[in-house]
C-alpha cells in the first residue's frame, strides 16, 4: 500500500507491504542504518526512533503505521555534521562501548530532555530504564546527559 | 625552523632510544591520560557501520531451518514447497539425511530468498520429518546410571583426579570442616548485534563481512571450511555490536552465506534472530561442586576435597579453576564434563573464573564464620604471597578503608524490619596476556600517519589504542593519526578474547611506531643541525633533547620528507606488554526478606592492568564487567522445559538484564602498574562480582544461598528452610 | 511474520464494520503486544485493523462525577492526566509501571486490557497449550514459578498480564463494548473469565468483532487508594505480584474496601476475605497486616510457586500502608 512518511524532515512516497516493520523500512528502504534492532520485541530500546516527537520502538511498529506521520532517528540528530550537545557528551564522557545501543539511547534521551531539560540522575536513570546496554552502561550514560545539560558531574 | 608564537617548551616524551621501544615508557604524554574514543563520532551519529548494517547490490537473506527437537534423527528434508515460494532463489542442505540434530535450534538447512521476510516464510516451508530421540534437558538427567547412551562416547566425561599434599593430613589439621554443595547456572552471551555476515565471491575471492572478534582467524577458518587457499578469502570487520567470547567460531552464520553466495552468484546476508542466538551462539557452562574443606582454629585453610561437574551443552566441556586463588595446602579435585541436548558453550567472559570464584568465596565466607573471623581477615590469611601480580592482601586493605567494611555487622542483620542489608567481597585474577600482533605505520610527508593492525574492535576501544600508542611514540598530534583496523588485509593480529587483544598489538604498534620515529629523526636530523639520537618527540614537536628550542613541528618536519614517506612494521615482541593481573570487589545489597528481591546498592572495584593505555577505556572495561557479573548473579538464567527440552526464554523478556535502575553507583580504582607494561582488562572485572554479591546476600540474611541466581523465589526459599530448620527468623 | 491486509478506519464504525471483512482480523492497537505475537508466529491474522484513530484517546468527565475513558488513550497519558491522579491515583500508578517509557508512550488502555498472557509456555510457538487449541497446559506440571496461585483450577494456569486491569476492577470501572450489532456495557470484574474448556482460547468476553471502545470510572466517593507492585527488576519488568485496594472511609475507619490482585490468578483476582477484615476496621498497621493475611486464604500454589502467596501477602500488606499514606 502507499505510504508517506516524513523522515528528519524528509517526505517520502512508497508502495509498502503491510508486514514491513517500521525499523526495516528504516533500514533497508531508506538506508537508515542508525537504527538498529537488538530484541525484536521492544525490550531493548535499540530501535528507539521519535514517531511524532515521542520515543517508540521502531521494531513493534508497521511503517505503514506511519503513514501521515513524522519519524525521527539518530541520523537526524546532527545538524550539518556537526555533533548535537547530547552526542558529544556521549563521546566525550565515553558512554558507549561497541556502541550498537547508543542511536536509541540517544532517540530517547532527545524527546526526554526536551520534556525534562534539567533532569536529576534519578529522573535520568528512569527516562532509561527501556534501553539496555550490555557493554558497558550506564554510569558513564549518566553522566554523559549530566554533561549535555551543563552539569559536570551528575 | 622559525616559531610563529612562543611555544611551552616541550618535553621529550620519555629516555627511551631506538632500542628500547620494547620497555614500557617510564614517563608518558599520552598514554595513560583520558582520550576519547575515536569512533565515537560515528557511533553517536547512526554512520558506523556494523556488519548488521552492510547492504551489497543484489543482495539476497538466507534463513536457517532448525531443528526444533533437542535430539533428532533426519529422516527427509523436503524443499519443494520453499522452493516454489515467492522470491526464493535457493535452498542448502546442512545436515544429511541420516544424520542426528544434537540440540534445539541445530542447524538442518538454509533457504535464500530476495529479502528477509521471505527467506524467512520459505524456510517455515521445508519439511523435516525427524525421528525423535532420547535427549537430556539436565546435568542430573545425563548423570543417572541408567540414562540411555544420547552421546555416543558417554553422555559424561570423567577428567584426572588432581591431588596435592595430604588431604587426611590437612582433614586431620582441621578444628573445623564443612560440606556444601555450590552452583552456578547457564547464561548466554547476548551481544545486540547478533550473529552475522555478509559474503561475496568476485571470481574465486570471498569477501566476508563478518560480526567476529577475529578478522584473520576468521579467514582462517572459512578458508578452511570452504576448502579454498586462505589467500582468496578476506574477511572484514570495522565495527560489532559485542561479543563477549561468542563471535570466535566461523560456523554456520558464515558458512551458509559463503557457499550459497558462491552457488547463487549473488551476495548473501545471514543474521540470526534473538530466539537462535540464545539457543545457537554459546553460552556459558553449568558448574557444581560438592566440596568438603577444613579451616584450622586460627583460620588457616588445610584441605579441599571438591568434587566439581557441569555442562557445555551438547558435547563441549565446562571445566573451571578450583579452588581459585587461595591457597589450601591439601587439596583434592575430581572433575567430570556432562553433556545435555542444548546449544555448544563458547568462551564467556573469563571463561571459568566466575565460577570458580563464586564457589571458592562462598565457601570462604562460611569457614570464617565456623571461626568467628571477619571474612576479610580469612582471606588475608590465606592469599598467596604477595607480588607484582598478586596483589590482593593491598587492596583488599585499600579497599576496606574506601568501602567502610569496618561498618560491617557479623552473618545476619539483626536490624528489626523486612530490609536487611549485607556486605560482600571476591577477589579475581586473570593472565591477560597476549602475543599475537602485528603493525604497519606510514608518515606520510603531509604529516598525517597511518596505523594499521589487522585487529578488531568488539566495542572494547580497540581502534582508540592505535593512535594513543603511535602518538605517544611519534610525538605526532592525535588527531593527524588514521587507524585502520577490522580488515584480514591488515597485519595481522590475534582474535580478542582471553584479555590478549590490546597486550597483542600494543607491542607491535609500538614497535612500529618506534622504527617510524627513528626513521624520520634520521631523515630531519640534519635540518635540525643534531644526530638522530640527539632528538626527541612529544607534543606534536621533533626537537633536539638538549635544546628543546631547536624544534620543528610535526608537520614541518614530515615535510622534509620530500615525496617519499616512511613506513615501518612492527611485530609483537616481549617487554611491552606483560601478563597477569589481580584485583578485588566489594559489594553491598539490601534484601527485602518480604519478597526475597535483592538490590544491589553499591560496588567497589580496584583492579590493576599494568600500563594503562587509556584510563577512559580501561575503567569501562571494569564498568562493563561488573555489570555483567551482577546480571550472572541477579537476572541472566537460561531456562529449559525439563520435559521437552525446548527454551522457556529465548528472548530478552523473560531472559531477564539490569537496565539502568537496577545498576547501582559503582567506583573503579584501577592500579597503575606502568613499569609492569600492557595487561588486558576485558575478562577480571567480571569473575568476581557475583560472590561479593552473593556473599553480601548471605551478611544480610544470615543464611547461606549456594547457589546463583539470586532470583526472589529462591532467596525466599533459603529463608523458609533456614527458619524450618530452627534456625530463627533471618 | 506472516503477511496480511492492512487498513486504517478513521472512525468507529468503519473500524467496526473492519472487523467483520472475513479472516481472521485483529484490531492492532499500539502494537506492543499484537507485532511481538505475530512475530513469533503465534497469531496469524489475514488482516490488522488499525484502530489508534478510529477510537477515542481522551479522558471526559461523566455526568454522574465519574471518568469516561477512551480506549486508545495511551498508558503515559494514564499516568499523567490530573484528573486521574487526583481521584483514580492507583490506575495512574499501574500506568506509570508498565513497560517501559517507550512502550508506555506507544501502548494503549485497550491494548493494556486485552493483551496476551505473557506465560512463557504460551509465548513459544514450540507449545500448542490448550490457548493454542492444544490439548495441555505445560505450566500445570512444568515451569510454574510465574504462573497463577489462585482461580487456577481450570484449564490454564496463566496469569492475566494486565497492570490496568487490577485497578480498574478496584475502582469498579465499567467497559463500553462495540460492534457493528450495537454495544454493550460490561462490568470490569466480569470482563475477564477464569478458563474453562469452552473459554481457555480467550481471556475474556470480547468478541471478534468487537471492540473495548471506552472505560467508564464511577464516581470515586470518599475512598483511600493504595497500589503496590512486587518487581523483580525495576527496568521494564513484569511484576511478580501486585494489589490494587480501594477504601471507602468513614472518618478513621474503613467503610468498605476492595482489595484486588494481579499476576496471580488468570483474571484481576478479588481477595474477599481481605475486604471482609478490612471493613469497619481502623486504618492502621495492623489493618496492612490481616488485609495481607486474609488476601492470602484459599491460595493453591502450584510445584513452584508458593513464594507468590508471601509476595501477594506483602503486596496487599503494603497496599493498604499506601492508602494510610504510608511507605514501606
Amino acid at each position: 500500500m502507499i505510504v508517506e512518511v516524513e523522515v528528519n524532515g524528509k517526505r517520502h512516497r512508497r508502495d509498502l507491504e503491510p508486514r514491513l516493520l517500521l525499523s526495516d523500512f528504516l533500514r533497508q528502504d531508506l538506508q537508515l542504518t542508525g537504527t538498529h534492532v537488538g530484541c525484536e520485541h521492544g525490550v531493548c530500546g535499540a530501535c528507539t526512533v521519535l514517531f511524532d516527537g515521542e520515543p517508540a520502538r521502531s521494531c513493534l511498529m508497521l511503517a505503514v503505521q506511519a503513514d501521515g506521520h513524522k519519524v525521527g532517528t539518530v541520523e537526524g540528530l546532527a545538524v550539518v555534521n556537526a555533533l548535537s550537545p547530547l552526542q558529544a557528551a556521549f563521546r566525550e564522557a565515553h558512554a558507549l562501548q561497541c556502541g550498537f545501543c547508543t542511536p536509541g539511547f540517544l532517540m530517547t534521551l532527545t524527546a526526554f530532555l526536551r520534556d525534562t531539560p534539567n533532569p536529576g540522575p534519578l529522573e535520568i536513570r528512569e527516562a532509561l530504564s527501556g534501553n539496555l546496554c550490555r557493554c558497558t552502561g550506564y554510569q558513564h550514560i549518566v553522566e554523559a546527559v549530566s554533561r549535555a545539560c551543563g552539569h559536570p558531574r551528575p | 625552523m622559525q616559531q610563529p608564537t612562543p611555544q611551552p617548551t616541550p618535553q621529550p616524551t620519555e629516555n627511551a632510544t631506538k632500542y628500547a621501544w620494547t620497555v614500557p615508557p617510564d614517563r608518558t604524554r599520552v598514554i595513560g591520560t583520558s582520550v576519547p574514543r575515536v569512533d565515537g563520532p560515528d557511533k553517536v551519529s547512526g554512520r558506523a557501520k556494523y556488519t548488521y548494517d552492510i547492504a551489497r547490490p543484489g543482495m539476497l537473506h538466507a534463513r536457517a531451518v532448525r531443528s526444533p527437537h533437542p535430539h533428532a534423527r533426519i529422516v527427509s528434508i523436503d524443499f519443494s514447497a520453499a522452493k516454489a515460494a515467492p522470491g526464493v532463489r535457493g535452498v542448502l542442505t546442512w545436515k544429511d539425511p541420516g544424520t542426528e540434530v544434537m540440540y534445539q535450534g541445530d542447524v538442518v538447512a538454509a533457504v535464500a530468498a530476495d529479502t528477509e521476510p521471505q527467506a524467512r516464510d520459505a524456510a517455515r516451508l521445508v519439511r523435516v520429518e525427524y525421528e525423535v530421540l532420547p535427549f537430556f534437558s539436565s546435568e542430573a538427567a545425563a548423570m543417572q546410571p541408567d540414562a540411555p547412551v544420547v552421546f555416543p562416547n558417554g553422555n559424561t566425561q570423567a577428567g584426572q583426579t588432581q591431588e596435592t599434599g595430604d588431604l587426611a593430613a590437612g582433614f586431620a589439621a582441621a578444628a573445623h570442616t564443612l560440606e556444601a554443595t555450590y552452583s552456578t547456572h547457564v547464561i548466554t552471551h547476548v551481544c545486540l548485534e547478533s550473529h552475522c555476515s555478509v559474503c561475496e565471491w568476485n571470481g574465486d575471492q570471498l569477501t566476508a563481512w563478518v560480526s567476529t572478534q577475529g578478522v584473520h582467524a576468521s579467514k582462517q577458518q572459512i578458508a578452511g571450511a570452504l576448502k579454498i587457499d586462505q589467500a582468496n578469502v578476506r574477511v572484514i570487520c570495522q565495527y560489532m555490536g559485542g561479543g563477549f567470547g561468542s563471535k570466535v567460531t566461523a560456523d554456520a552464520p558464515i558458512i551458509i552465506p559463503a557457499r550459497m553466495s558462491k552457488d547463487l552468484g549473488a551476495p548473501v546476508k545471514m543474521v540470526l534472530d534473538r530466539k537462535e542466538e540464545h539457543l545457537d551462539s554459546g553460552n556459558r557452562p553449568s558448574a557444581f561442586a560438592r566440596v568438603r574443606a577444613g579451616v584450622s582454629a586460627d583460620g588457616m585453610l588445610t584441605a579441599f576435597d571438591g568434587v566439581t561437574w557441569g555442562t557445555g551443552g551438547a558435547g563441549q566441556g565446562a571445566n573451571f579453576p578450583l579452588p581459585y586463588i587461595y591457597q589450601f595446602p591439601n587439596r583434592r579435585r575430581a572433575h567430570t564434563n556432562v553433556y545435555i541436548n542444548t546449544g555448544l558453550q563458547r568462551p564467556m567472559r573469563a571463561p571459568g573464573h566466575p565460577q570458580g570464584c563464586f564457589v571458592t568465596e562462598m565457601l570462604l565466607d562460611e569457614l570464617a564464620d565456623l571461626v568467628g573471623l571477619d571474612p576479610l581477615e580469612l582471606r588475608l590469611k590465606n592469599l598467596p604471597p604477595t607480588a607484582p601480580d598478586a596483589m590482593w592482601a593491598e587492596y583488599y586493605r585499600m579497599g576496606a578503608k574506601q568501602f567502610g567494611w569496618d561498618r560491617r555487622h557479623p552473618t545476619g542483620d539483626r536490624n528489626p524490619g523486612p530490609i536487611k542489608t549485607g556486605m560482600g567481597v571476591s577477589a579475581n585474577q586473570w593472565g591477560g596476556g597476549g602475543r599475537a600482533g602485528a603493525a604497519h605505520v606510514r608518515i606520510q610527508p603531509d604529516g598525517s600517519v597511518l596505523v594499521q593492525c589487522g585487529s578488531q574492535d568488539l566495542g572494547t576501544g580497540t581502534r582508540t589504542l592505535l593512535p594513543v600508542i603511535a602518538g605517544e611514540t611519534l610525538g605526532a598530534p592525535l588527531d593527524a593519526i588514521r587507524a585502520e583496523i577490522g580488515d584480514s588485509n591488515l597485519p595481522f593480529a590475534g582474535v580478542s578474547g582471553g584479555s590478549t587483544a590490546t597486550p597483542g598489538i600494543a607491542p607491535a604498534i609500538r614497535i612500529a611506531s618506534g622504527r617510524a620515529r627513528d626513521a624520520l629523526f634520521a631523515r630531519v636530523a640534519s635540518a635540525l643541525d643534531a644526530a638522530p639520537e640527539e632528538l626527541a618527540a612529544g607534543d606534536g614537536r621533533i626537537f633536539v633533547k638538549a635544546a628543546p628550542e631547536r624544534s620543528l613541528a610535526w608537520r614541518a618536519a614530515c615535510k622534509l620528507l620530500g615525496q617519499e614517506p616512511i613506513t615501518a612494521d612492527g611485530q609483537w615482541e616481549p617487554g611491552f606488554s606483560s601478563v597477569n593481573t589481580s584485583g578485588v570487589q566489594f559489594a553491598e545489597v539490601t534484601v527485602d526478606t518480604e519478597t526475597g528481591i535483592v538490590k544491589v546498592t553499591r560496588i567497589l572495584a580496584i583492579q590493576d592492568c599494568g600500563l594503562v593505555l587509556d584510563r577512559l577505556l580501561a575503567e569501562s572495561q571494569v564498568y562493563g564487567g561488573v555489570i555483567g557479573s551482577l546480571n550472572f548473579a541477579l537476572f541472566e538464567d537460561r531456562t529449559l522445559d525439563p520435559r521437552t527440552g525446548v527454551m522457556l526464554n529465548p528472548n530478552m523478556e523473560h531472559y531477564l538484564l539490569a537496565g539502568m535502575t537496577d545498576v547501582p553507583q559503582i567506583d573503579v580504582v584501577l592500579m597503575d602498574m606502568p613499569e609492569r607494561g600492557v595487561i588486558g582488562i576485558g575478562e577480571p572485572p567480571t569473575v568476581s562480582t557475583a560472590s561479593a554479591i552473593a556473599n553480601a546476600v548471605r551478611n544480610a540474611l544470615g543464611v547461606p544461598i549456594r547457589s546463583l541466581p539470586l532470583h526472589p523465589h529462591r532467596v525466599l526459599a533459603a529463608i523458609d528452610a533456614h527458619t524450618n530448620s530452627g534456625g530463627g527468623p533471618a | 511474520m506472516k503477511a496480511f491486509a492492512y487498513v486504517n478506519p478513521s472512525n468507529e464504525s468503519d473500524a467496526l464494520a473492519a472487523l467483520r471483512s472475513g479472516g481472521i482480523v485483529r484490531p492492532l492497537g499500539g502494537g506492543q503486544d499484537l507485532l511481538a505475537r505475530l512475530k513469533d508466529y503465534l497469531d496469524e491474522p489475514d488482516r490488522l485493523v488499525s484502530v489508534k484513530g478510529a477510537l477515542n484517546r481522551e479522558a471526559a468527565a461523566t455526568g454522574d462525577g465519574g471518568l469516561r475513558i477512551g480506549a486508545a488513550m495511551r498508558l503515559f497519558e494514564v499516568a499523567e492526566h490530573p484528573e486521574i491522579l487526583k481521584r483514580y491515583p492507583a490506575l495512574a500508578e499501574a500506568a506509570s509501571t508498565v513497560g517501559s517509557p517507550q512502550i508506555r508512550h506507544q501502548g494503549t488502555v485497550g491494548g493494556n486490557l486485552n493483551q496476551r498472557p505473557r506465560c512463557w509456555y504460551f509465548r513459544q510457538e514450540e507449545f500448542v497449550c490448550f490457548k493454542k487449541g492444544g490439548n495441555r497446559c505445560f505450566a500445570a506440571d512444568g515451569e510454574n514459578q510465574y504462573h497463577s496461585i489462585f482461580g487456577n483450577d481450570g484449564p490454564s494456569k496463566i496469569v492475566h498480564p494486565s497492570s490496568l486491569a487490577v485497578p480498574l476492577v478496584a475502582y469498579g470501572a465499567r467497559f463500553r463494548l462495540a460492534s457493528a450489532s450495537g454495544e454493550r456495557e460490561v462490568a470490569a470484574a466480569d470482563y475477564f473469565t477464569l478458563p474453562s474448556m469452552q473459554t481457555v482460547q480467550k481471556e475474556n468476553v470480547l468478541a471478534d468483532d468487537e471492540l473495548l471502545t471506552h472505560v467508564i470510572l464511577p464516581a470515586p466517593g470518599n475512598v483511600r487508594s493504595g497500589h503496590y507492585e512486587v518487581r523483580f527488576k525495576e527496568s521494564r519488568d513484569w511484576p511478580m505480584a501486585f494489589a490494587t485496594v480501594v477504601l471507602a472511609m468513614n472518618g478513621p475507619s474503613i467503610d468498605s474496601a476492595r482489595v484486588v490482585l494481579g499476576a496471580v490468578a488468570p483474571v484481576p483476582w478479588r481477595a474477599e476475605d481481605a475486604e471482609r477484615v478490612l471493613r469497619g476496621r481502623l486504618l492502621d498497621d495492623a489493618a496492612a497486616d490481616v488485609a495481607g493475611e486474609a488476601a492470602v486464604r484459599g491460595a493453591k500454589p502450584l510445584a513452584q510457586n508458593a513464594y507468590k502467596i508471601r509476595i501477594t501477602r506483602t503486596a496487599v500488606k503494603r497496599a493498604v500502608l499506601a492508602a494510610a499514606g504510608r511507605s514501606v
